[in-house]
């Protein structure tokens, strides 16, 4: 009988968790909490603590020393996720109670209703035990396993492997045995026949209430089944070929591990937080005002007058044509084009030029061109534009 | 005073957040004006400028560190089961183009899956999908090829980088 009130030891444990957990390192470690350990890790801590760990029942005597009682070391080893690995007989046995307890149900299974519920109560718990358990240890092992893999502590290769091979040797090929369903003596395939047989009796049994306990049963198990697949995935995947992984190493590898394990409390490489604003930020409405006042223009334009004096020329068509008319025949059209600019501006522009080729295109007179002749250069103000020499005389005329 | 040419994306593109990689105009313009560019922004913002062969990027304590923990949990997901699947991931991650199926189906059968499955980004398919191709996107650490597929630009060597130098520190702490 404890005296303390529960919400009383809650907090204490929840105050002194750190020596607790230094009692649980110890505990896991050598077996026990030695006395002169216990007084050293309480002076440590400066804690005066050993009256109420003994009142609350959280350490126990044993002969002058002490164990933390097994409830809290589980559920120390729980919160830490630090599992102790569990030998394979530790996880067999649950294959000898499961077995014992379904061949049970079904002997009795016309007998006594009320034992026929205590052993199916006692079966789901078994499973319970046995599925945490194969958990846990696949837990174990996987840690070990990536502890190998990172290699914090330096070991050498041959140490290495020998340490892999014990882990294969005396935990991971009898889990594997324990969890394989083709094995007909694996605890895995007892579990299947009991499966079977609930789901059986769950939709035919006379009696609703051991039908709903065969019907928890049943889905329980479909749930364990779920898990123990997902355990048996990772031995085969992760586990079992360990040997073969940790033949490479690598600097990166240690150090991603070492950060998944611990990442909450590792610093990640920096990145620049972005300064995109959402739509509620304070800053958004100046943001985007000056986004769109960038596009205004609110610079003055101003119109200079030009000091340079341009010619002005405009191209009176008929007056052009009617000198055309009169000069044909013609042997060199562009030669005509040139005297005629000549007598009548200042300069000589393409523009002007253009303007006289335009004469070519009227319906009243013929041109040709003389093949294979030279070309005759014109030069213009800017240009210098090389023409063929055409002749142009009136249509319809030899 | 003169700028240097595309100036005012550069700034924009740093500030987002975002790596300027070797290929891109703004690298050179970046390198050609190194000097000014690093005096600009310790200046201006107070970020630092890392400047490599491969990206530039701005550096400062004003750091998103919960997309940079996704991130390097990313990375160190994806680095682990390809080194399980016995590949050199650092030559995977440099040559290799991923397909979304691919990265999901390393994704679900990985150990790590109770990780995965508590963290919002990575936690399914989807939520994989808009983490790669968006958050990492618009910074870009990857490149996109199709809707399914990406490749991973040189940004990726920032987090493989943090996972050296975290190894070392272990190992250093250990001795």
């Amino acid at each position: 009988m404890i005296k303390a009130e529960p919400k009383t030891i809650l907090h204490f444990v929840w105050s002194y968790f750190d020596v607790l957990r230094e009692l649980f390192d110890v505990q896991s470690q050598d077996g026990l909490i030695r006395k002169e350990m216990l007084e050293i890790i309480l002076e440590r801590n400066k804690r005066d603590i050993k009256s109420q760990l003994i009142e609350y029942k959280i350490l126990r005597n044993t002969n002058d020393d002490f164990e933390l009682r097994d409830v809290y070391y589980k559920l120390i080893e729980f919160i830490l996720f630090e599992f102790r690995p569990l030998l394979p007989e530790e996880i067999e046995k649950f294959g000898t109670s499961i077995s014992d307890l379904f061949r049970n149900i079904k002997e009795g299974i016309n007998g006594d209703k009320a034992i026929l519920v205590e052993r199916i109560r006692g079966l789901s718990s078994q499973i319970k035990e046995f599925t945490d358990s194969v958990e846990k240890n696949s837990i174990r092992l996987l840690n070990e396993s990536r502890e190998l893999k990172s290699n914090v502590s330096r070991l050498d290769y041959r140490e290495k492997i020998q340490r892999a091979s014990f882990w294969i040797q005396y935990y991971i090929l009898p889990l594997n045995s324990i969890l394989d369903v083709n094995h007909s003596e694996s605890i895995t395939n007892k579990m299947l026949n009991v499966s079977e047989f609930a789901n059986q009796k769950r939709l035919t049994f006379t009696d609703e209430g051991i039908r709903q306990s065969f019907e928890k049963l049943y889905f329980q198990l479909i749930q364990a089944n779920d898990d123990l697949l997902k355990q048996s995935k990772l031995l085969t995947n992760e586990l079992l070929p360990l040997i073969e992984r940790i033949r490479t190493e690598s600097l990166i590898i240690t150090g991603w591990i070492e950060f998944l394990q611990t990442h909450n409390k590792i610093q990640p490489p920096k990145l620049l937080k972005s300064k995109k604003d959402n739509p509620y930020s304070k800053r958004v409405y100046l943001n985007t005002k000056e986004y769109f006042e960038q596009f205004k223009t609110d610079e003055e334009a101003i119109i200079a007058d030009d000091d340079q004096q341009y010619e002005t020329w405009v191209f009176n068509k008929s007056k052009y044509k009617r000198k055309l008319i009169n000069s044909l025949p013609i042997d060199n059209f562009f030669d005509w084009c040139g005297e005629q600019l000549k007598d009548d501006t200042n300069e000589i522009t393409n523009e002007k030029v253009f303007a006289l080729t335009g004469l070519l295109f009227e319906d009243d007179i013929e041109v040709n061109s003389i093949t294979n002749s030279e070309f005759l250069n014109i030069k213009t103000r800017t240009s210098k534009i090389s023409v063929p020499i055409l002749n142009v005389k009136k249509n319809g005329l030899p | 005073m003169d700028y240097p040419e595309m100036h005012r994306q550069i700034v924009e593109d740093l500030l987002d957040g975002k790596f300027i990689l070797s290929r891109e105009r703004q690298f050179d313009q970046i390198k050609e004006n190194e000097e000014f560019y690093i005096g600009f922004f310790m200046a201006s913002f107070n970020h630092e400028l890392e400047l490599t062969n491969e990206f530039a990027r701005l550096v400062s304590e004003d750091t998103d560190e919960n997309l940079s923990r996704d991130i390097s949990i990313f990375f160190a997901i994806l680095c682990y089961e390809l080194d399980k699947q016995g590949k050199n991931f650092l030559d995977v991650l440099q040559y290799s183009e991923f397909s979304m199926e691919e990265i999901n189906y390393l994704f679900d059968n990985s150990s790590w899956i109770d990780l995965i499955q508590s963290n919002k980004q990575l936690r399914d398919s989807d939520t994989r999908k808009r983490f790669i191709f968006s958050s990492m996107g618009k910074r870009s650490i990857i490149d996109k090829v199709s809707d399914e597929r990406f490749y991973f630009t040189p940004a990726y060597k920032v987090f493989i980088d943090f996972a050296k130098e975290l190894a070392q520190h272990t190992l250093n702490g250990q001795q």
